[in-house]
């Protein structure tokens, strides 16, 4: 259930990146989580889609790449220019 | 199209609260476990038998999470010993910033020992650092044997597990070697006890792991 959690901080972490290096607008943002995270990827997959619905990231795409052990971070942010 | 790397962890802010709450106890000396388990099996009544067995003088104290109610902190708050309920009003999980307000008010350079027992959940605790010193998962004899395999991810990450209603084990078809089996398989380092709450028995096992691996966190 934290997913949702979760993918809201995936959401705030990219506001951020992408308004650091304006004008840009994100487009795809990827993650690595280990198998150990305690995080389910399609229920993350999920809750990410609905939170980006409506707002102003959306269509951003998420990338979820499986990682070692615990791991839950992020890895890349694809950016295009506004 | 411009790809640019992002090297940090996705729940970097609870990372950034529980490093400082780490660094808070390691100043005043605080040792703090966090207690992980299924709703259900025995996290509280485990701190009671704990809680039963310490000195009025000892250092100890409580944070204890639910989604909702403060029956746990009545029923820990008998002992003596400061409690304080955090009520996550829906979430699954506690995370660094629920325990940072929940210590307000509190003098934690005169705690030794903190108790943080989370909500009921093998899952979405997982993900939070709380900043303890480790993470202690609770399997009770009337779940099932596979629970390591099934939920890895705490058992994982937990240096201790306390296979708990040990009493009841004439009676359900769990098999508690083959829990831990499954536990060293996840975790090979993992350290196990086994306690009943009910009729007080393993708990010294429960209290030498404690007192243990608090002695070593240097003493203020």
């Amino acid at each position: 259930m934290h997913e949702v959690a979760v993918a809201g901080g995936i959401l705030d972490a990219v506001r951020a990146e992408a308004a650091a290096r304006k004008p840009a607008r994100a487009v795809k943002v990827g993650v690595r989580i280990g198998e150990m995270a305690g995080i389910d990827p399609e229920s993350l997959a999920f809750c990410f889609e609905a939170l980006v619905q409506g707002t102003d990231l959306e269509p951003l795409e998420l990338d979820i790449e499986r990682g070692s052990a615990d791991e839950l971070e992020f890895c890349h942010l694809e950016l295009e220019p506004t | 199209m411009n790809r640019v790397a992002m090297e940090r962890k996705v729940l970097s802010e609870n990372e950034r609260a529980a490093a400082e709450l780490r660094a808070e106890f390691a100043r005043h000396g605080v040792f703090a476990v966090n207690l992980i388990g299924s709703p259900g099996s025995g996290k509280t009544a485990l701190l009671e038998r704990t809680l039963e067995c310490y000195d009025s003088a000892r250092r100890v104290a409580v944070l204890t999470g639910d989604i909702q109610t403060d029956a746990d902190a009545t029923r820990l708050a008998r002992y003596g010993f400061p409690v304080r309920q955090i009520t996550t009003a829906g979430a699954c999980h506690l995370d660094a910033r629920m325990v940072r307000r929940a210590l307000e008010g509190w003098d934690v350079a005169a705690i030794d020992l903190l108790f943080i027992e989370n909500v009921g959940n093998l899952v979405c605790p997982t993900s939070y650092d709380l900043g303890e010193a480790h993470k202690i998962v609770l399997l009770s004899v009337t779940e099932g044997e596979e629970k390591p395999l099934k939920y890895p991810g705490i058992f994982f990450k937990s240096d201790l597990m306390a296979i708990t209603k040990v009493d009841l084990l004439p009676y359900v078809p769990f098999q508690a070697h083959v829990a831990e089996a499954n536990a060293r398989s996840i975790h090979p380092n993992i350290e196990i006890v086994r306690v009943s709450s009910t009729l007080k028995t393993g708990l010294d096992g429960w209290l030498e792991w404690i007192d243990r691996r608090a002695s070593a966190i240097p003493a203020q």
